[in-house]
């Protein structure tokens, strides 16, 4: 099985995260990069299949060099080899661009299953799994809990409002996974000593056949047109028990979605 | 030459600092308070390798050195988790069985060392003897073709989690100066007593008293010559050095970390209190401090690992000592910065004191280590 599974470098949410103000874009050297934390799982589920059903986990980042770090831990994590799509020319690439650039590398690679994470924490924009899944051509499962295969058939259990529902695809399929889906293992000893001697490909745009005129910041179909500073956090809201305080805590846990 | 660890090391110290994190503070204090130990997060580690960075890969280990172990005890105590035993099992008696073992040894000890699986204690101090390893009275006697062991061991961390313990002894025709031998003793042997000692200290690893009343062990509880001479004893005293100054080096993060957060945050007058240059700069020093010991703890590290025990010997001495005193002055003012919150069960902060004054004083004391420079390093004349 030829499993890739797409990992995205992010600004570390534990430290401020501000975007540019040339250009309006984040500033990602400001803070250390890290792995979009659902990518995590998403690599969990991948070396999961490949430990059931055999193959080989290919890691795919478009970002800029220093992403490299956030590659080796998933290799370090037990993936196989990676593939690192970087070039200025994709500097400031929107949803659309990205999943183009990667549908593009992805044709390098090969697939059964694409696995990604079903948000990001830097744009959470949510949608490069169904414009992923759109220009491949393939199914898409999304915000899935849990994932097994058979055969050519893949089951899954996504995540809804009111529970869950059960889907199922033929591969090749695009699967976006939640944090419910598994444990993210750590990365053990032997795995971080063998991650620096496994192949990581460098491609630029030209290898990747990407077109360039299609990408990057000035040819991006959408433009932040202004930004501020998210506000302070706000005073909490003090529930005061007048016999109904439970039942107040679970309406707005409700109202938030949280149960 | 190179002051930047290996990106292989930072990795590892990332990797140990998320598990690290996942414990946390609030884990072993939880544990050293119900009188529990730190099993899980032991486990865990273990069988990530993280336990084992430093046992040769032929035996299962990760095939590193004592600077990767020292990187996960360092990571580990700044998580808020300084596991003792770390300093104890597998840089100390890993380290010597796979210097000094016999083949049967190392294959019977060392995949266990590897994945954390077995644990073992050390014992050297005795209650007349001290910081004077030559006087020590722990006596093996030739029996058949194997040995008795008697004597009685004092401040003997983990006994009670440990599977065995390794004694340092001296034969019975040795008179004078040691010439240690080393015995591995199966915590069950028979005439192997064990007491707790009541300590001033949180931390979920206790201390015992030992006693061996004629305890009768095969031939092959020797590890290395029976009068091996000190160096296949120090080739475990100095990894056991290095780790005591990366725990304290974690420590004084962890204590200097919480300080940080608290000056930023709290403030009582016009600006946080972080503002005031009387708080500010004694973390500033502190920081300085714990810097230069962190780097000499490195450069024993990697003296040790390149095979030059002798300087090794000088730097981990130094380290130990440098980082002792750093962590001392980290907590310290993390305790002066947090104000009455500093002495709290809450902020963590206080409990942290009689672990770090500890540091003063084992597993070699600051004055041992002032003569070993003044000695040793200075070539001026010894008093003892
Ligand atoms: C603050 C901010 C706001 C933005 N707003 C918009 C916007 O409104 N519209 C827009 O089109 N673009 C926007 N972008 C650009 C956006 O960052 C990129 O298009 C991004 O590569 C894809 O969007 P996402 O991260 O939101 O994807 P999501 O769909 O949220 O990410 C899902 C998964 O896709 C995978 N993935 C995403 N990007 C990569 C990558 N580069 N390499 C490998 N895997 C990846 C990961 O597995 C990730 O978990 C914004 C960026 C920022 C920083
Ligand atoms: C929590 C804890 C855990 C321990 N774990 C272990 C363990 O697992 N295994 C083990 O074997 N031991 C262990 N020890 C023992 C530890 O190594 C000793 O306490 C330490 O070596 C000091 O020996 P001592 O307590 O006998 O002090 P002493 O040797 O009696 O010294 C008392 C004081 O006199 C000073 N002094 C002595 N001689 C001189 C001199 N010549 N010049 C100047 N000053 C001198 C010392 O520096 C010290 O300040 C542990 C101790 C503690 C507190």
């Amino acid at each position: 099985m030829n499993i890739v599974v797409l990992v995205k470098q992010v600004p570390d949410t534990e430290s401020p995260r501000k975007l540019k103000s040339d250009d309006s874009t984040l500033d990602r050297a400001a803070a250390d990069g890290v792995i979009n934390e659902l990518d995590e799982y998403a690599i969990e589920e991948a070396l999961k299949i490949k430990e059931a059903h055999g193959g080989e986990v290919t890691v795919l980042t478009m970002g800029p060099a220093k992403a490299t770090d956030s590659i080796r831990k998933a290799l370090a994590m037990g993936a196989d080899k990676a593939v690192h799509l970087v070039d200025d020319g994709l500097a400031g690439s929107d949803a659309l661009q990205t999943s183009y650039a990667i549908q593009q590398a992805l044709g390098r690679t090969g697939f059964d299953i694409v696995i990604l994470g079903s948000e990001s924490t830097d744009a959470r924009t949510g949608v490069l799994a169904a414009m992923l899944s759109e220009r491949l051509g393939v199914p898409q499962i999304t915000l899935a809990n849990k994932v097994e295969i058979d055969g050519s058939a893949i089951k899954a259990q996504r995540v809804t409002d009111y529970g869950y529902d059960r889907v199922e695809a033929t591969l090749p399929a695009v699967v976006s996974v939640v944090e419910k889906i598994n444990e993210p293992r750590y990365p053990s000893f032997k795995g971080i000593m063998a991650a620096k001697k496994k192949p990581v490909e460098t491609l630029g745009l030209g290898d990747a056949g990407i077109d360039a005129a299609q990408v990057g910041l000035a040819n991006a179909a959408t433009e932040v047109v202004d930004f501020a500073d998210a506000p302070a956090r706000a005073q909490g809201q003090i529930v005061t028990d007048e016999g109904d305080g439970g039942a107040k805590i679970a309406e707005f846990l409700a109202s938030k979605k949280f149960v | 030459m190179s002051f930047i660890e290996t990106e292989e090391r930072r990795a590892l110290r990332a990797a140990v600092a998320e598990l690290g994190a996942k414990y946390g503070s609030s884990y072993y204090v939880e544990k050293a308070r119900s009188g529990q130990k730190t099993d899980e997060l032991w486990a865990e580690a273990g069988r990530l390798g993280y336990l084992g960075v430093n046992v040769p890969e032929e035996y299962g280990g990760g095939g590193g050195g004592i600077g990767d172990l020292a990187a996960v005890c360092e990571e580990l105590a700044a998580a808020g988790c300084p596991l003792l035993l770390m300093v104890v099992s597998p840089a100390i008696c890993a380290t010597i069985i796979a210097r000094s073992g016999t083949e049967g040894q190392r294959e019977h000890w060392l995949p266990r060392f590897a994945d954390g699986s077995v644990k073992m204690a050390f014992a050297i101090t005795e209650p007349d003897a001290g910081s004077n390893a030559h006087r020590i009275t722990t006596t093996a006697r030739r029996d058949g073709d194997g040995w008795v062991l008697s004597g009685q061991k004092t401040f003997i961390s983990g006994v009670d989690e440990a599977d065995a313990v390794l004694f340092v002894a001296r034969t019975e025709d040795q008179k004078g100066n040691l010439r240690p031998s080393l015995f591995i003793v199966p915590t069950g042997a028979e005439g192997f007593t064990h007491t707790p000692i009541d300590m001033e200290i949180v931390s979920p690893e206790k201390q015992f008293i030992c006693h061996l009343d004629d305890v009768r062990l095969p031939y092959d509880a020797l590890v290395g010559d029976e009068d091996g001479g000190l160096l296949q004893l120090f080739a475990g005293l100095n990894p056991e050095r290095i780790m005591a100054s990366a725990m304290g080096a974690g420590i004084g993060r962890l204590a200097l970390g919480k300080a940080v957060d608290y000056a930023k945050d709290r403030q009582v007058f016009k600006a946080p209190i972080g503002a005031h240059q009387g708080v500010a700069h004694p973390l500033a020093a502190a920081k300085i401090e714990l810097e230069l010991a962190r780097l000499m703890g490195q450069k024993a590290a990697w003296l040790y690992d390149g095979g030059d025990d002798m300087g090794a010997g000088e730097a981990a001495n130094m380290a130990k000592y440098a980082t002792a005193e750093a962590a001392i002055h980290c907590v310290d003012q993390a305790i002066q910065t947090h104000g009455g919150n500093g002495l709290t069960t809450e902020y963590g902060v206080g409990m942290l004191a009689g672990v770090v004054r500890l540091m003063r004083i084992a597993p070699v004391s600051r004055e041992m280590i002032l003569n070993f420079v003044a000695q040793h390093s200075l070539g001026l004349p010894k008093s003892y």
